[in-house]
């Protein structure tokens, strides 16, 4: 099992968290919600798998490249 | 009497010349995962096409009796062959050789290959792995003085890896690790690739960045994912066939010279096709984003559409395609990146892009949902408006034909930038498109501070003046007043884009620029 990073492309705040640690995702599933430019802005899981942190909280401001979720797939 | 002997002795000496650098080295780089020069230059070009200049240049020693005891080839390889039938110039280095490095290098030879590809008005591609001629420190030793960077007959190379990005397409391959004057002449190009796992681009490598206190791997400093994120490499494949696929694809949407037109290809898809899906491709939720590549894809030649940049600038989509055969330049918002607003990133991407276009005579379509410049700190930090302004003078500076579709968004000053400001261009709004100066988010808050201020509540005042100025905005009010001059359903977008690939052909001319284009 590989540990799988998910990042945010973009400088954002986290709107909205959509999955926790333990739920089995699959490809494309959204993961969390930025907002940037008034636009809601999915995160998705790259590969299927579980996921095992949520590295933000809602409000929060990241960076882009920013590690925000783990999964292990 | 035949002249047999010197016919001998130039195939021995050729045989030599195909030898590279030796059959160790020739083991460490396949060992590598990299082909040789002349396994690239075989790979790229039309099967038994490759007519080479200057195979059986090199470094020659000679025994007492006069007679050529020992060859090493110069690292540079190049000459003609075609592509998909097309004559094109290739020129590749050999880091069997020395490394590709200035040491094994004959200057005259990558000189001549670009001199080539200018006069006679050929496609060039140029296969690039070590140092690209380059010196290094140890060329000191080697030829016993130091050299002056453009010094005195050192300016020709610089003098073509400009000049002919005004000329003739340009292509460069990064296919191993590439520093110094071969990064300069991968990066001064109008497609650039490199391959993932076996080529980095640097100034200079992890040696010389040591010394900055910089302890990095190779591909830490110039891996794909660096180089193609800050704009100097245009794409990334997993291998070099890929790479030459590229190349070869990339070069099929372009004339040989700007003394030619786009080529024309059959279209193998239907002109009046109408796509269901566009009907309802932009959400009515304003706050929700939508893929734009199978928008873009839906409404050009089915396969036609070959992106270029995707990694940089990454709010613009930008690539080449077919408009029932004819060549276009694409150019699409994707909301996904700050809801499309220009970055300074996209606005130098949007300058290339247009500048590449203009200089091959590729109309240009544009796919719009543009909320304005990005705003912010790090906008203001980045010259984010003076970048602006550039984009929108390059846009004005184009002469090919443009079609704009307004798909959702055109607000600001960046909305401007949708059609060259002093000439006619064909221009449609999907049935979800809104505008304004100032998205009304935060504009109303500005410019009803003091009804805001004065009000028992502002919250409920605030929401009011939006419902009033919404009622207003309705993209039928625009045009009602000829604003905008037509609304389509978005399900005729690909007739109408279509209709004006068929309208711009005539308009092209195989006549150079005035612009004069910069890597």
């Amino acid at each position: 099992m590989s540990e799988v990073k998910v990042v945010s492309e973009i400088a954002a705040s986290v709107w909205k968290i959509q999955a926790n640690p333990g739920d089995r995702v699959e490809e494309g599933d959204v993961i969390l919600i930025l907002e940037s430019m008034k636009m809601e802005i999915p995160v998705t899981a790259p590969q299927a798998g579980t996921v095992q942190a949520i590295l933000v909280r809602e409000g929060e401001t990241v960076e882009e490249d920013q590690h925000v979720a783990t999964l292990a797939g | 009497m035949t002249w047999q002997p010197e016919l001998d002795e130039l195939r021995a000496r050729e045989a030599m010349a195909r030898a590279l650098g030796g059959a160790d080295k020739v083991a460490r780089q396949h060992a590598g995962g990299r082909l040789t020069v002349r396994e690239r230059v075989s790979a790229l070009v039309d099967a038994g096409s490759f007519h080479e200049t200057g195979a059986i240049a090199g470094k020659a020693s000679y025994d007492e009796s006069g007679r050529l005891a020992e060859f090493q080839p110069s690292n540079c390889v190049f000459g003609r062959g075609t592509l998909d039938g097309r004559p094109v110039v290739v020129v590749g280095d050999d880091f069997t050789v020395r490394g590709g490095s200035a040491d094994a290098t004959i200057r005259e030879k990558p000189i001549m290959a670009e001199r080539m590809a200018h006069d006679f008005r050929l496609p060039l591609i140029r296969m690039i792995e070590g140092s690209g001629g380059g010196g290094s420190v140890r060329t000191i030793e080697t030829t016993g003085r130091a050299n002056l960077p453009g010094g005195v007959g050192g300016g020709w190379l610089y003098h073509y890896t400009t000049g002919n990005l005004s000329v003739v397409p340009v292509v460069g391959l990064g296919l191993g690790s590439v520093a110094g004057l071969g990064a300069a002449r991968l990066a001064s190009t109008h497609f650039s690739v490199m391959t993932k796992e076996t080529a980095s681009m640097f100034v200079a490598g992890p040696p010389v960045v040591a010394r900055l206190g910089q302890k990095l791997e190779k591909k830490e400093l110039g891996g794909w994912e660096i180089q193609t994120k800050s704009g100097a490499i245009d794409h990334a494949v997993d291998s070099e066939e890929e790479a030459f696929a590229a190349a070869r694809r990339f070069l099929s949407y372009l004339p040989s010279s700007v003394h030619e037109l786009p080529p024309v290809v059959p279209s193998e898809d239907e002109r009046l096709r109408r796509d269901e899906k566009l009907f309802k491709a932009i959400p009515r939720d304003r706050r929700q984003v939508y893929k734009i590549r199978p928008i873009i894809e839906s409404v050009v030649d089915q396969r036609s559409f070959f992106e270029m940049g995707k990694m940089f600038g990454r709010s613009i989509v930008t690539g080449l395609a077919r408009l029932d055969g004819h060549p276009v330049a694409v150019m699409a918002s994707d909301p996904f990146f700050y809801g499309g607003s220009w970055t300074a990133d996209t606005c130098q991407k949007v300058i290339r892009f247009l500048d590449l276009a203009e200089t091959f005579h590729l109309p240009v379509v544009y796919l719009m949902d543009c909320p304005g410049f990005m705003i912010g700190l790090e906008a203001e930090r980045t010259a984010t408006i003076r970048l602006g302004v550039r984009a929108m003078a390059a846009l004005n500076q184009t002469t090919v034909p443009m079609c704009t579709m307004i798909l959702r968004n055109a607000f600001g000053v960046a909305a401007v930038a949708h059609q060259p400001a002093g000439r006619f261009s064909l221009r449609y709004a999907w049935l979800s498109a809104r505008w304004g100066s100032l998205p009304l988010e935060g504009g109303i808050e500005a410019a009803y501070r003091a009804e805001l201020d004065a009000a028992p509540d502002p919250q409920a005042a605030l929401a009011e003046i939006e419902g009033r100025l919404d009622r207003l905005r309705s993209p039928f009010r625009t045009a009602e007043t000829f604003w905008v001059e037509e609304i389509i359903d978005p399900r005729e977008t690909r007739p109408l884009l279509c209709e004006f690939a068929h309208l711009a052909r005539p308009l092209l001319s195989p006549t150079p620029s005035r612009l004069q284009m910069r890597p």
